[in-house]
């Protein structure tokens, strides 16, 4: 342990000439939140996983289509690139749980309420960061997991032609399903504040509400299957000639705008929480 | 300024800060004393707005925390030692901090160096020692430059090194005309480092006045007496305002009145007396008489003497009650 300055002058305003313009205001809220973001090793590990998950799966799904007997259906190929979404989605919703659970389990959240003590917008300033990183992941995941198949695809019937306008919206519908999961996660986090809780809580409704309503075979149970978040979000990843499409199923733009009404939803209760709350 | 009114908190049934009004000055360091569960963390909570009163209200320099435009110049805090994420490091947090009032990373490594973390600054918060969060969160609460400091606790974990030094600081920010509100259960320590004293038991504020009338009012109260004839100087000093408690066989303890009485009492009944000594009260015993019906956590098999360490501050209180009271 060293020794404590025994200098205290220098606390004084008189060394402080730059005070004047020093103020809370949004967008320095937004850039803290990104200091905060990128100085944990969880969000670079979480983040890693979704890269690695998404090529890695994207390469072995194209190399599969590719070894049957029969040739796979036309336009199949598109499905290989977005196959890793699947695993790569409980990676970011990780990351979007950790963002704000982190807080509460450490306490660091008492600090964050003291600096920003409105509340609100730390959250915004959350949801926004989360958001913005993890769609360039995904971007950049998709970029990738494209390159990735090409050895496989090319001159084959698997072949991406970018020049479809739909299959240019299923690739761009990859970050943004993605982003609306981290935020998602983050509605639950801060909502439940605890990680277990609030992991259980989104991984529950991601792999096994979601999948178990979608095979109940009653009216009530298929009639709101559609609409659950990710089952409505994920239209927008899907190519509209796809073989196996679910008849019931919604629209691409549709289906994310549902899915984004689910995220709203959550973070607006959130907020009303967490306004009310004690931190 | 600090100005707390009816200031009220309920968590369920239990009610941890019951109507509380007061005023920290600036200009002064104003002790915030009290027992454990006496309600300190809890309306520093309130002052800052982490926690919301059921009743009344609190304002700094006459708005409530959350209305200032500049929060961490208003008031800076340190409210838990580990408000901090444990898997970042202490200047990161720190910078995080500073990042939402724009306040540069000049100012982050003058804290650093204020506070003695420049070994440790770039390590995870996790695997700091009690002492080191504690420099932490003095650093954090020092970032701002605040107009008033929030300091629970602050001389918790630290080594006497680190204690004296915030000894220095609080007084050294409050002769420069800031309000500086510290809470502690370290009696000693208030004693040489406050000014004023704030004295709360189960969330009600007992004494608020300066530490030299709280001592004062303590002082010489109690007459410690050793006599074959105890039993008979009982009777004969008995009468308004002077309780008498037998403390052993042939000992008693007089409160309300002085050796002199006590001792012109005797020597007029042709007493013999073994021991008179006036028992000099400290801020100890200011405080145990002030919070021993106050005292939230009684422990069993109290001591039967006034023990000056905090810890044990339960125990004491218990003795208090026996022996009589201001």
């Amino acid at each position: 342990m060293t020794t404590l300055t025994a200098d205290t002058r220098r606390t004084g305003p008189a060394h402080r000439p730059d005070r004047g313009t020093e103020r809370l205001t949004f967008g320095r809220v937004v850039a803290s939140e990104w200091v905060k973001l990128r100085t944990l090793r969880s969000t670079w590990w979480t983040l890693g996983v979704t890269v690695v998950l998404m090529v890695g799966i994207a390469a072995l799904v194209a190399w599969g289509m590719t070894q049957g007997d029969e040739p796979a259906p036309p336009g199949m190929g598109i499905i290989a690139v977005t196959a890793g979404t699947q695993m790569a989605q409980l990676a970011v919703a990780v990351l979007g749980v950790l963002i704000i659970t982190g807080e509460y389990t450490t306490g660091m959240v008492r600090s964050t309420f003291a600096a920003v003590p409105t509340r609100l917008p730390a959250l915004a300033a959350k949801a926004i960061v989360l958001g913005v990183t993890v769609l360039v992941v995904g971007a950049i995941s998709t970029a990738l997991s494209y390159g990735v198949t090409l050895p496989f695809v090319s001159g084959t019937s698997l072949e991406i032609d970018l020049g479809d306008a739909d299959t240019v919206r299923a690739l761009v519908g990859v970050p943004l399903y993605l982003a609306a999961i981290a935020l998602l996660a983050l509605g639950f986090g801060a909502l439940l504040r605890h990680s277990a809780g609030a992991l259980a809580a989104v991984l529950g409704l991601l792999l096994v509400i979601e999948n178990v309503v979608a095979l109940i075979p009653l009216r009530f149970f298929e009639a709101i299957s559609p609409y659950l978040p990710a089952t409505a979000g994920s239209q927008v990843m899907m190519p509209s000639d796809f073989a196996f499409a679910d008849p019931d199923a919604l629209g691409a733009w549709q289906g994310y705008g549902v899915m984004l009404a689910w995220v709203a939803v959550v973070i607006a209760v959130a907020a009303v929480l967490m306004r009310r709350r004690d931190a | 300024m600090i100005e707390a009114h009816g200031l009220t908190k309920r968590y369920g049934p239990k009610t941890a800060v019951d109507d509380v009004t007061f005023t920290v000055q600036p200009g002064k360091v104003t002790g915030f004393l009290g027992p454990n569960g006496a309600g300190k963390s809890t309306t520093m909570r309130m002052v800052v707005g982490l926690d919301r009163p059921t009743h009344g209200s609190v304002t700094v320099n006459g708005r409530s925390y959350a209305q200032h435009r500049s929060p961490l110049h208003e008031v800076g805090a340190l409210l838990d030692a580990k408000a901090v994420h444990t898997g970042r490091s202490a200047y990161n947090h720190l910078l995080a901090m500073a990042t939402t009032h724009g306040i540069g990373r000049s100012r982050v490594d003058e804290v650093i160096a204020m506070t003695g973390l420049e070994p440790v600054a770039r390590k995870r918060v996790g695997g700091f020692s009690l002492g080191m969060g504690q420099r932490l969160g003095i650093a954090s609460a020092l970032l701002g430059d605040p107009h008033t400091l929030l300091l629970d606790e602050p001389v918790n974990g630290l080594d006497p090194e680190g204690v004296l030094w915030v000894r220095n600081l609080v007084r050294y920010l409050a002769a420069e005309g800031r309000t500086v509100f510290l809470s502690s259960h370290l009696m000693s320590e208030m004693a040489l480092t406050a000014d004023h004293l704030i004295v709360v038991g189960r969330g009600r504020v007992v004494a608020d006045a300066p530490v030299a009338d709280i001592i004062g009012r303590a002082t010489g109260t109690t007459v410690k007496v050793r006599s074959p004839h105890a039993a008979r100087l009982v009777e004969l000093l008995a009468g308004p305002g002077v309780t008498v408690t037998t403390s052993g066989p042939g000992q008693i303890e007089v409160t309300g009145s002085t050796a002199e009485t006590i001792g012109d009492v005797a020597a007029a009944a042709g007493l013999a007396l073994h021991e008179l000594t006036p028992v000099a009260a400290s801020l100890e015993d200011a405080y145990m008489s002030l919070t021993a019906d106050e005292v939230e956590y009684h422990s069993t098999g109290a001591g039967t003497h006034l023990d000056p360490e905090p810890h044990r501050a339960g125990a004491s209180a218990g003795s208090a009650v026996t022996t009589g009271r201001l």
